[in-house]
């Protein structure tokens, strides 16, 4: 039980960083930005190199998110902008060009042989009779920290009301003299950086590929539709949710339930278990779980 | 060189009828689905799976066809309050589901091995003319549903899709019945791709689930969003840019002396590049669509 539980809790903090991003972006700017998983990919890429060349580990982090930032900024300044002029729908077609974009360089660059990360061995800590290693543990620690600092952003600080303000009503706030174009631009690096932070991170553990952006999409726009796209708390209650169901999914022994021989569910499905729930999701709770509007059709 | 050119034409084919199928969603119904190949794969792996258990390659065709179908009814349904950008995630998620139960289910598709030797159709002819009966028949097949499809996109079926794209609520106070004209869009669409998968099964002689990846639906939307979405030529000419861009690949390949993983990296690249371009500077297309104006 106790594993399961720190099962779930390291694959949400794998999601929630990169759903945060992405929901918080949405509500500014309103349309799902595909190319958000692939920053993360790109994130976890410039730490490898960043400490392949003898950076420290934190210092290589950090400017990995930084440079992640920038990327997301500029992208967002010289392409999504000009594209949202024509609508979210070319939008978010750009932002599939943008990932196709993003994958194809580092593929060119860093080849498609995954780098794996040269750290130390340690010995796991056990907690009960859970096992965990101090990278995952540093990580989880450091996605609730940001977390916490996050909330508090965004609910006890003015910056954090005229987000919220922008994403609920862009023209209540525009006539209220917000700055949406400079609250949009940070909030586009904050994302972007995040979303480098948390591909580093997992990358840590799973070693930097190509592939590592594919591997979040689904599972991340699920959280951050179950959370209610444009409510960024919300994506991380989501992360939550698409983390225990995976683990559970896994865990469970369907043939136990009936009574049965002992029948798993394959591994290869785990990721055909958080594209379910988002389609039940989408059926049921289009507007996400925490969704207290009442829209007339 | 003379192979290459019949067979880059021939794919070039294939790939126009499933253009002309998303085409048909896309362009004029305005609905952005972004698991459109799964049609094609359906397609394929039904030609394939029927040929492997003794039923020709004529029923497979028409089992891929139905089950495409099918489950386009079943996208057209699932959630018919969404907003579009969400049924697009909803559609690129069972897009995905499908291909990995394609990769899982081994005793059905193969697995990752997929389904090889499906017989080409046009075996008992000599060497080139095998190659040329193919390429004849894919463009045969491109020129009579392209003519179809501009026929049913300028005719009552079509104006209404496209009456629903731009007005939903003028199209449903004028009696049109919007879910079942979106389930008759991506029905059609997902036939005439279904076929197309077929045909590039028994091209190919293997099914994998490669063929379903979701870069090839970026793919196909890229060559529409080059050529002009919701118009035929534009669709057709969209196909030749796309696809002559990617046949000059391994030329540059063997020209700079690339190792693969670049030249995969430039293909990738390549399409993100045009579709980027095409969105940024001219996202009307190339051809663009005519709507009519009511003077």
């Amino acid at each position: 039980m106790l594993q399961f539980l720190v099962d779930t809790l390291l694959r949400a903090s794998d999601l929630a960083l990169i759903a945060l991003g992405l929901s918080m972006v949405y509500g500014l700017v309103k349309f799902p930005n595909i190319a958000h998983v692939q920053y993360a990919m790109f994130g976890a890429y410039v730490t490898y190199a960043m400490h392949a060349s003898g950076v420290p580990l934190v210092l290589a982090i950090a400017i990995s998110c930084a440079v992640t930032g920038v990327l997301t900024l500029g992208l967002h300044l010289l392409v999504f902008r000009r594209l949202l002029r024509a609508g979210p729908a070319i939008a978010m077609i750009g932002s599939l060009a943008v990932a196709m974009l993003v994958v194809a360089f580092m593929q060119g660059f860093a080849g498609s042989f995954p780098r794996m990360f040269n750290l130390p061995l340690t010995e796991p800590i056990l907690i009960g009779e859970a096992r965990v290693t101090a990278t995952q543990l540093y990580f989880v620690g450091t996605t609730v920290v940001l977390l916490l600092l996050f909330a508090m952003l965004l609910f006890f600080t003015r910056t954090g009301r005229a987000m919220r303000a922008l994403a609920s009503n862009p023209a209540l706030a525009a006539a209220s003299g917000l700055n949406a174009e400079g609250i949009t631009r940070g909030v586009a690096f904050a994302s972007g950086a995040i979303a480098g932070l948390g591909g580093s991170m997992l990358a840590l553990s799973t070693g930097a590929h190509i592939n590592l952006g594919y591997d979040l999409l689904l599972p991340v726009f699920a959280a951050a539709i179950l959370g209610g796209l444009g409510n960024p708390l919300g994506a991380v209650a989501g992360a939550l949710l698409i983390a225990a169901t995976e683990t559970a999914v896994t865990n469970i022994d369907f043939g136990g339930l009936v009574g049965g021989d002992p029948l798993f569910m394959p591994v290869a499905y785990i990721s055909a278990a958080s594209f379910l729930i988002l389609l039940l999701a989408l059926l049921f709770k289009p507007y996400g779980l925490f969704d207290r509007e009442v829209r007339r059709v | 060189m003379f192979d290459f050119l019949i067979s880059s034409v021939t794919v070039a084919g294939i790939y126009a009828l499933m253009a002309l199928g998303l085409n048909l969603q896309a362009g004029y119904s305005g609905l952005l689905n972004f698991g459109h190949i799964a049609f094609a794969g359906i397609g394929a792996y039904a030609t394939g799976i029927a040929i492997q258990s003794g039923w020709g390659g004529f029923s497979g065709a028409a089992i891929g066809v139905c089950v495409a179908m099918a489950l386009g009814w079943c996208i057209a349904r699932l959630g018919r309050n969404l907003a579009s950008d969400y049924w697009g995630i909803a559609t690129l998620a069972i897009a995905e589901i499908l291909r990995t139960a394609a990769t899982n289910e081994v005793w059905l598709t193969g697995g990752a091995q997929g389904i090889s030797a499906i017989p080409s159709l046009f075996d008992g002819l000599g060497r080139p003319w095998n190659a040329m009966a193919f390429l004849a028949l894919v463009l045969l097949a491109v020129l009579v549903f392209a003519l179809a499809c501009r026929r049913v996109g300028n005719g009552r079926f079509g104006r209404a899709l496209r009456l629903m794209r731009e007005e939903p609520q003028l199209a449903a106070c004028m009696g049109y019945d919007l879910r079942s004209l979106k389930s008759r869009a991506i029905m059609s669409g997902a036939a005439l791709t279904a076929l197309a998968g077929s045909l590039y099964a028994h091209y190919m002689s293997f099914v994998g689930p490669d063929y379903m990846l979701a870069s090839e639906t970026f793919w196909l939307w890229t060559m529409l969003m080059i050529g002009g979405l919701g118009n035929t030529a534009g669709v057709l000419v969209g196909v030749v840019v796309v696809q002559g861009a990617y046949a000059l690949v391994p030329f540059a390949k063997d020209y700079f002396g690339f190792s693969s993983d670049i030249s995969g990296a430039l293909r990738l690249g390549l399409i993100g590049f045009i579709l980027l371009a095409s969105l940024m500077w001219r996202s009307q297309g190339l051809v663009p669509e005519k709507v009519r104006k009511i003077a």
